[in-house]
């Protein structure tokens, strides 16, 4: 077991909140006209990136030289990872210091590719040739169906009530997705190289993991029962995002731990 | 032609004495638990013999290497020879590299608070001399040499028990041990 990267769970997860409930607003912007409060969905999506991008600050040895974090943009994602946080940070924060109850399609389209461009970024930084169960587009897939997941349920406690079945359907089919590509992937790894078995093996004996899962499902079987998003619910898809991601960072097998064996 | 420096591992030479690990301690003195280079035993599954056998390993100077191109700093220069440097004061410690290096050959530093890993001992290069390791072997097993003259031999580039990663190219080459004589009365 690594490092579970605390700083690193909590930057990931609550930005791809962020980043799910603008996807939200720009899906119920494309919908049609929407009754609720964008100016406070705005304000937590600022809130929870800003919280994040703090937060992923307490990984580094030497936080304030974070800056400097932006100069290899032409090859690092981790650089790139940074600007389009950046970019997003200072797009969410804008409409929601602008003060209207309806935020500009403008803002709210410059936020989606922002936050999609961060969300790539972040998948493609956390996919290194090190960690071959990983080193694919597994990490941009765990994301988006964490934003998608985290976005939708967020976004319920300021859409009108016109959009909550929408929301609701958008919820249960992240969550059906996620527990289905949640379930299969160690399964699969089991029958791969040596890592990515180690790391399947890994996966299926943490705790977290199968945390990650119940919450996962019980989150699918409030929403079977009441057809709609409790204010709650978010919160206990938040913990299962969390779980999930602690064991991503702690339980994925590194090359280097088998040098001088099979592969 | 310009010079490429790759270390060669003779594992048919090495009797697994750590002296290559502890020269290059003595000789860089890294913090209590920071290892640049280590000695790993080949697992039985690969070589089932009662004799044991050993890579001595640390940066492999890898062709394009990950620790560089993750780095968002631009800690990390390649020289023209070929070796991989890292330059501590630029590094602000994202454990990046450490993450990406399929070899695990960066290492976090927690006083310094930032990453570091084998220079190749690039200065004692420059002075026409050996790196601490290569100097210190006392069985010949652990050579400094140049890929763009060296001649095509028994050497492989991705031996059983070392991670295969074509796009990084590591630039360690190996001579596997040979299977041990079995004398019987």
């Amino acid at each position: 077991m690594q490092s579970m990267e605390l700083p690193l769970v909590l930057f990931t997860v609550l930005s791809q909140a962020a980043i799910g409930l603008v996807l939200m607003n720009a899906v119920r912007l494309h919908a049609g006209p929407d009754g609720g409060n964008d100016r406070k969905e705005w304000t937590l999506a600022a809130a929870l990136m800003g919280v994040g991008i703090a937060a992923s600050l307490f990984h580094l040895g030497h936080p304030l030289e974070s800056y400097r974090a932006l100069a290899h943009l032409e090859k690092a994602w981790l650089s790139r990872e940074v600007l389009a946080a950046g970019i997003f940070f200072a797009l969410a924060a804008l409409a929601a210091f602008t003060g209207r109850e309806k935020g500009s399609p403008v803002l709210v389209w410059a936020a989606v590719l922002a936050g999609l461009s961060a969300l790539l970024a972040s998948g493609m930084t956390y996919a290194p040739p090190a960690l071959p169960a990983v080193n694919n587009a597994l990490p941009t897939v765990f994301f988006l169906i964490s934003a998608v997941v985290l976005g939708a349920g967020f976004a319920s406690w300021f859409a009108a009530t016109g959009s909550q079945p929408l929301l609701a359907r958008i919820l249960v089919t992240a969550l059906v997705v996620g527990l289905v590509v949640r379930l299969t992937v160690p399964c699969a790894w089991l029958s791969g190289s040596e890592i990515m078995r180690q790391t399947g093996m890994a996966w299926l004996g943490a705790p977290l993991y199968w945390v990650h899962i119940a919450l996962m499902a019980a989150c699918l079987g409030v929403l079977w029962k009441k057809r709609t998003i409790p204010v709650w619910l978010p919160i206990l898809a938040l913990a299962g995002e969390l779980a999930g991601r602690a064991v991503f960072f702690s339980e994925t097998i590194h090359t280097a731990v088998n040098i001088g064996a099979p592969y | 032609m310009k010079k490429k420096y790759a270390f060669l591992v003779d594992s048919d030479k090495c009797i697994g004495c750590f002296t290559c690990a502890m020269a290059c301690r003595n000789y860089y003195h890294q913090e209590k638990g920071v290892v640049w280079r280590h000695v790993y035993p080949l697992n039985e599954e690969i070589y089932p013999h009662r004799e044991r056998a050993f890579f001595s390993l640390a940066c492999n100077h890898c062709e394009n290497p990950a620790c560089l191109n993750v780095c968002p700093v631009e800690a990390y220069t390649k020289r023209e020879d070929g070796v991989v440097v890292h330059h501590q004061e630029k590094c602000i410690g994202c454990g990046n590299c450490i993450r990406s290096c399929p070899y695990g050959a960066p290492v976090y530093n927690p006083v310094e608070k930032r990453a570091e890993k084998c220079s190749f001992c690039h200065e004692r290069l420059d002075a026409g001399l050996l790196p601490a390791c290569v100097q210190s072997c006392p069985t010949g097993a652990l050579k400094l040499v140049d890929l763009a003259t060296m001649e095509p031999g028994n050497h492989v580039q991705f031996p059983p028990g070392f991670p295969k990663n074509d796009k990084v190219n590591s630039s360690t080459r190996f001579i596997m041990p040979k299977v041990p004589t079995m004398v019987r009365r």
